[in-house]
């Protein structure tokens, strides 16, 4: 196990370089001039070339990458072209907001759609499972941004429920924070709740019809015990692989959803950064959020090997 | 039979899967064809194509022609859908909008279709470091989020649609590439690469005309998903203001305008949404019906089974008449008949008119070819027949209690507590993610009121019972820490829990290495002299019967055809099944001489034939086989069992 934790940790730190790499070649070399963006058509070459040297833009690309990592690996991500903030600083500002809100998402999503997996899977073939399919099908479909839409349409601005827009800081207010996540959490979640749902229903109706169940039921166990402490246990191991996939999901769509309710997280700054091309930012936020989906794809893992004993390297 | 001969047949459809390409596309449309649902998909995209296209003809207003006068108006005869902020026509704008989300999404998922397909042929292909560098290039491609992707290359690229659908196409790209790679892998081990490569075939050329028609069904499946991904995302980056241009409709932007303007006007939100919504809808569904199609048919009859149930239990056990079982035996089978659903309409028996009995301390032997129905007599003796399956008549009498037609919790009190249960796979009768000593001592308190910690030291004390060396530390052991013999005495200390008075045993050691057969054999004739319990033996061995066994009960095709003391059974069968039987056993003498077999197989249960079951297998059948069943008399179910006198042939 803990050999395991030890190589899946190691094997972060060149994924997160190559990220890194990529990235940065991606926003330098195809990119157009961040300093002609920023002075204008009517700077002279002079200032120009006065201020790429400023940013350290003149120099080689290598160097540049080189000089991004050692002070990436300090906590320094440089400063945005635009505000002259802290990028880190920045990040770390919203990052919390962005890791609440798709976690919120995730939770919902886990909530609702590995109950709605075992329904059907149960009554496999019956009216109600074609009724949850069609239902599941449905929320693969439905657009976050509309549902938000239509959620806040009716419980924040009919209803009067919830807020409208805004967010609460866990530390002002832990309730008014939760609350606050509860709809957002719906829209953002509800794609990957049919994910997870869909995943959950075909390996439990696998595991219904395995052996070992079969042999639980001769042994005379209570079926409400063979289905929620064995078949489910069994059926989750599949299931685990999709959260993993699904988190990246999650935080990419949260930036729309972060939009639609005035979420002050990382989208808000990754966008601004895309439509200025702020480069810094841009790339701060790349490396960050992968290293964050990176870092659940490691806990996923983790998680399947205390839930898989096959795995556990003896 | 049963459950078996179902998947059997499916894996036999899979064998004859591969076919010629042109009839299986023939066969993919005429299926789909035959699903109203996907017809309905396919007609509302290719309505969705038709007003794409003709969209300047089809839509009632110009798109951008703004009327401040009738702005965010409800639906009316002039405006169908109503108008948004600037009072243009919603209804134009959806159709146009359908031309901005198809032209986005097959624009996407044709790059990362070409791309993906590409890199996955080739790194498939040739596999090694190409191999190793694309799989590690699509793991960091696939911890970046889609929409951050395609926010990124938008920053990098410039805003507008075609640069934001290359994002997206790129992402695409690496589940296209994984897909093939797959596949590639999978079929390049095949023979008919092999061949085609000793003919001489370029590389280039093996890949692409023996490959690619292979590799196309999941492709299709997998660009149908995408496609309504694409829509979805495309809509999401309209919606953030960095995908279409002012040339441009989206119904994501237009979410955008209802986004800012719902409060004034609730119903701009609902059109665009239902659009984006059923457009990405009928993309997955007609995904979901072309993997189904693309399935083995055999799969899609299976599901069609267990949809239907059977009308449980519908004779009365007492209205037929059947030879008596002792009025002391421990359990008394009589007259049962299983029945199940028939693939194409109507139904079978799986089981007819079987009877038999075990004796208190005695050990019975259930014998026949695979498919003769043993396991489903066990199965419906426990109460375990699948969903669809059920006892359309006869007894089942344990003890004198009837058991058929119990409902599931009355026989829960039965299985664990009075019958046990050992399969023929131990390690598929142990979930592989809980502890052997979970599984064993919920047994244990699944019938008494033990406690968690007593409950395990019960379950240590049934694994030394059984055999297994250091029980205690064992008991935090998964089951793959098992080997098959020590699996196997696990299972037997699971039905053991709570010391039952019959054990049935579905063949117990024909999965386990020879050697291990006869300890696991010697275990069970130990435990049942100890706890002096009955036994009934499920085996195809005749050696096991003859070693194990005190009586046998010969099946075939879903009927008991004989029964009798093994000892005179052996030396004088009344069967020609038996004898034939006995007849193909190998024994130590016959050193290198050809082993007899009975020719032919058992046929599925909706195939039983007219007459006797076993007449087209049969040496000494005659007319009268053919066309009258022969019933069950004096433990020989043979019309000729009189006048025939069958010794072991050698």
């Amino acid at each position: 196990m803990r050999r395991l934790l030890l190589t899946r940790l190691l094997s972060v730190v060149p994924m997160l370089f190559f990220v890194s790499l990529f990235t940065f070649l991606l926003v330098r070399l195809t990119a157009t001039d961040p300093v002609a963006q920023i002075l204008g058509q009517s700077a002279s070459n002079e200032d120009r070339a006065e201020y790429a040297h400023r940013l350290g833009l003149d120099r080689p690309l290598a160097d540049q990458f080189l000089g991004w990592v050692g002070s990436a690996l300090q906590g320094d991500l440089g400063n945005s072209l635009y505000t002259n903030l802290p990028v880190a600083e920045s990040i770390s500002d919203r990052f919390g907001v962005t890791l609440s809100l798709a976690l919120a998402g995730m939770l919902f999503a886990l909530v609702v759609g590995i109950p709605v997996g075992i329904a059907g899977a149960l009554r496999h073939g019956s009216r109600w499972d074609r009724l949850l399919t069609i239902v599941v099908s449905t929320g693969l479909a439905v657009p976050s941004i509309w549902l938000a839409l239509l959620l806040s349409l009716v419980f924040a601005v009919t209803l009067r429920w919830f807020q409208v827009i805004g967010y609460t800081p866990f530390a002002e207010s832990p309730l008014l924070w939760a609350w606050g996540l509860v709809l957002p959490a719906i829209a953002l979640g509800i794609h990957t709740a049919a994910v997870i749902a869909r995943q959950t229903r075909s390996a439990m109706i696998e595991v219904l019809h395995a052996r070992y169940i079969q042999a639980l039921r001769a042994r005379g166990l209570p079926q409400r015990r063979i289905v929620l402490l064995y078949a489910t246990k069994n059926a989750l191991v599949p299931v685990l692989s999709v959260i993993a996939i699904q988190m990246s999901v999650l935080v990419g769509v949260s930036f729309v959803i972060e939009r639609i309710f005035a979420i002050p997280g990382l989208g808000t700054l990754l966008i601004d950064s895309v439509v200025r091309a702020d480069f810094p930012v841009l790339q701060g936020t790349v490396v960050v959020v992968a290293f964050v989906v990176l870092v659940v794809n490691l806990l996923t893992d983790i998680a399947y090997g205390v839930i898989n004993p096959k795995v556990r390297p003896q | 039979m049963s459950a078996g001969t179902i998947a059997d047949e499916r894996s036999d459809a899979a064998v004859v899967e591969p076919e010629s390409d042109v009839r299986s596309h023939t066969r993919l449309w005429q299926r789909l064809a035959r699903r109203p649902l996907s017809l309905t998909c396919i007609a509302y995209l290719v309505l969705l194509f038709v007003l794409a296209i003709g969209a300047p003809l089809v839509a009632p207003y110009d798109p951008f022609h703004p009327d401040i006068k009738l702005r965010l108006q409800g639906p009316s005869a002039v405006h169908w859908l109503g108008t948004d902020d600037l009072g243009r026509d919603t209804l134009s704008r959806l159709i146009f909008g359908a031309r901005t989300a198809l032209l986005a999404s097959f624009q996407s998922v044709s790059f990362g279709a070409v791309v993906g397909i590409t890199t996955g042929l080739v790194v498939g292909y040739l596999g090694g470091w190409f191999d190793r560098i694309a799989m590690r290039v699509a793991d960091v491609m696939q911890s970046i989020p889609a929409v951050l992707l395609a926010l990124a290359l938008i920053g990098v690229l410039g805003k507008g649609l075609g640069n934001a659908m290359l994002a997206v196409g790129v992402i695409f790209s690496v589940s296209f590439m994984r897909i093939t790679r797959a596949v590639v892998l999978a079929e390049k081990e095949q023979l008919y690469v092999d061949a085609a490569r000793v003919l001489g075939l370029r590389t280039l050329s093996i890949m692409l005309r023996q490959i690619l028609p292979n590799i196309s069904p999941p492709l299709i499946v997998q660009a149908s998903i995408a496609l309504g991904t694409a829509l979805l995302i495309e809509a999401m980056l309209s919606f953030l203001g960095v995908g279409i241009d002012s040339t441009q409709v989206s119904w994501g932007a237009m979410l955008e305008t209802a986004r800012q303007f719902q409060s004034q006007q609730p119903l701009l939100p609902i059109f665009p949404g239902l659009a984006i919504t059923l457009s990405v809808l009928a993309f997955n569904l007609l995904g979901d019906s072309l993997r189904d199609a693309t399935l083995p048919t055999g799969a899609t009859a299976e599901s069609s089974i267990s949809r239907r149930t059977v009308a449980p239990f519908a004779v009365s056990p007492t209205s037929v008449h059947r030879p008596e079982a002792p009025a002391d035996a421990l359990l008394a089978v009589s007259g049962l008949t299983v029945a199940a659903p028939r693939p194409g309409g109507g139904s079978a028996e799986l089981l007819s008119d079987v009877s038999f009995h075990v004796m208190r301390g005695e050990t019975l032997g259930l014998v026949g070819e695979s498919g003769c129905g043993k396991s489903m007599t066990a199965l419906a003796v426990m109460g375990l027949l699948p969903p669809a399956v059920s006892i359309a008549a006869g007894s089942i009498r344990l003890a004198g209690t009837e058991l058929a037609g119990l409902d599931d919790d009355a026989m829960r009190q039965v299985r664990g507590r009075r019958v046990g249960m050992v399969f023929q796979e131990p390690m598929a009768a142990l979930s592989p993610v809980h502890t052997v000593g979970r599984q064993i001592s919920d047994a244990v308190r699944a019938h008494t009121g033990l406690g968690r910690r007593q409950a395990l030291a019960r379950a240590a004390e049934l694994l030394a019972l059984v055999g297994v060396p250091d029980p205690h530390r064992r008991l935090q052991d998964y089951p793959h820490q098992f080997s098959g013999g020590m699996a196997q005495r696990v299972v037997i200390a699971g039905a053991l829990a709570c010391e039952p008075e019959l054990l049935i045993a579905d063949e117990p050691t024909t999965a386990l290495d020879v050697t291990i057969q006869a300890q696991v054999l010697d275990l069970l004739m130990d435990l049942r002299q100890r706890l002096s319990m009955s036994v009934l033996l499920i085996t195809h061995d005749l050696g096991v019967v003859a070693d194990a066994c005190d009586r046998l009960a010969v099946m075939y095709g879903g009927e008991v055809v004989e029964t009798g003391n093994v000892e005179a059974t052996f030396s004088h069968p009344r069967h020609p099944y038996t004898a034939a039987l006995l007849a193909a056993m190998p024994r130590g003498e016959g050193v290198g001489s050809r082993l007899a077999t009975i020719p032919g197989r058992v046929p599925p249960a909706w195939a039983w034939p007219q007459g006797c079951r076993f007449h087209p297998r049969c040496a000494h059948a005659v007319a009268a086989c053919r066309q009258e069943p022969n019933i069950l008399r004096h433990g020989v179910r043979c019309r000729r069992a009189d006048e025939l006198t069958l010794t072991d042939a050698r």
